[in-house]
């Protein structure tokens, strides 16, 4: 893949600038966040060349940080897999909502973005990337905002993995994760449906937390949808078409 | 503690947890389309994601339903600003400083 001629691509460019503009305020949260796990990797036992290669392989701090346990205590390597499988479990979901973005792009342009795509990328980017046309706009505005997340992210690791032994533990930092991932909801949820989805999305993480492996996460994620997807169809059905 | 070879093939096998995933109907291309109303279905992830996310983290302290904690209340505290307002620092500041704030402060647990 040669870069070149994409970068002088105007339509790339102006979708790059766009997605950009779209993460850009809520990638304060990354940074804390990815700090945080950088930490928790060190204080395992992983030495620093380790945990840098498990972030770059493995780039997902919930299968990161939910593996360390299983590392520390020498699961077997089957527990291992099937635990990091579980707790991606949401990304099917997230893969088959985006894939119709990506059905233009070469086989290596699909595993790129596949291995780039997060949480954030996906809520923030999907709806544009869904509905715009123009295939160099689209990727442009997927391309430009997850590499610059992903750089973002294993800056921050490297701060937690060479700072673990300088860095204050009690500033509750981590939280800054959690503010983000809300002040992304607050605007999805302005409609009755969206918000619908979104109460039962947490209600049933929260009742099914006892789960093992973080199901009730996934659990949540499906019961959100089809609430939302159900109220849809309630509401349309009083009005005219 | 897994070591040396068994270690990186631990983070190999995570890595493909990574791109089996995330690659299932990416990869699939054409072949993976879902028929049109699953695929409408789908618009609702996003926020059912986020709010599965979030919601244990605010109401939940060491796995225990606990409806008055720090979390909650600067969760609660970041939802009210968000709805008002557009500039992405202020839910970011003021939730820390109620969390830090409640924490530290009045020596709120959880």
């Amino acid at each position: 893949m040669s870069f070149g001629p994409l970068l002088m691509d105007p339509a790339f460019r102006q979708g790059a600038r766009e997605g950009l503009r779209t993460v850009l305020p809520f990638s304060v949260g990354t940074l804390p966040w990815a700090i945080v796990t950088g930490l928790a990797m060190r204080s395992t036992g992983l030495s620093e060349l380790e945990s840098m290669g498990m972030s770059v392989l493995v780039f997902a701090a919930t299968a990161q940080l939910g593996a360390l346990p299983l590392i520390a205590s020498g699961a077997p390597l089957w527990l291992i897999f099937l635990t990091g499988l579980v707790l991606n479990l949401r990304f099917l979901i997230f893969s088959a909502s985006i894939a119709p973005a990506f059905h233009d792009r070469p086989w290596a342009q699909r595993l790129a973005s596949s291995y780039l795509l997060t949480d954030s990328a996906f809520t923030l980017l999907s709806p544009r990337l869904l509905t715009t046309p123009d295939p160099q706009w689209r990727w442009g505005y997927y391309l430009a905002p997850v590499l610059y997340g992903w750089l973002l992210w294993q800056a921050g690791v490297l701060i937690g993995v060479f700072g673990a032994e300088i860095l204050p533990r009690n500033w509750s930092l981590e939280f800054m994760a959690t503010i983000a991932l809300m002040v992304m909801l607050v605007p999805m949820a302005r409609t009755r449906p969206m918000l619908l989805a979104a109460l039962a999305g947490g209600l049933t993480a929260v009742l099914l937390r006892d789960l093992p492996l973080r199901l009730g996460l996934f659990a949540g994620i499906a019961a959100g949808i089809a609430t939302g997807f159900a109220a849809e169809h309630w509401q349309t059905r009083g009005e005219p078409q | 503690m897994i070591e040396g070879f068994w270690l990186w093939l631990a983070f190999g096998l995570l890595s493909a947890t990574t791109f089996l995933t995330r690659g299932s109907f990416i990869m699939a291309g054409e072949k993976g389309r879902l028929p049109p109303a699953l695929q409408r279905a789908l618009r609702y992830a996003p926020a059912a994601a986020l709010a599965a996310l979030v919601a244990p983290d605010l109401l939940l302290v060491q796995g225990q339903l606990q409806p008055f904690n720090p979390k909650l209340l600067a969760g609660l505290a970041v939802i009210a600003v968000a709805l008002r307002t557009r500039k992405p620092w202020l839910p970011f500041a003021l939730g820390m400083a109620v969390l830090i704030g409640l924490r530290q402060g009045l020596g709120m647990g959880g």
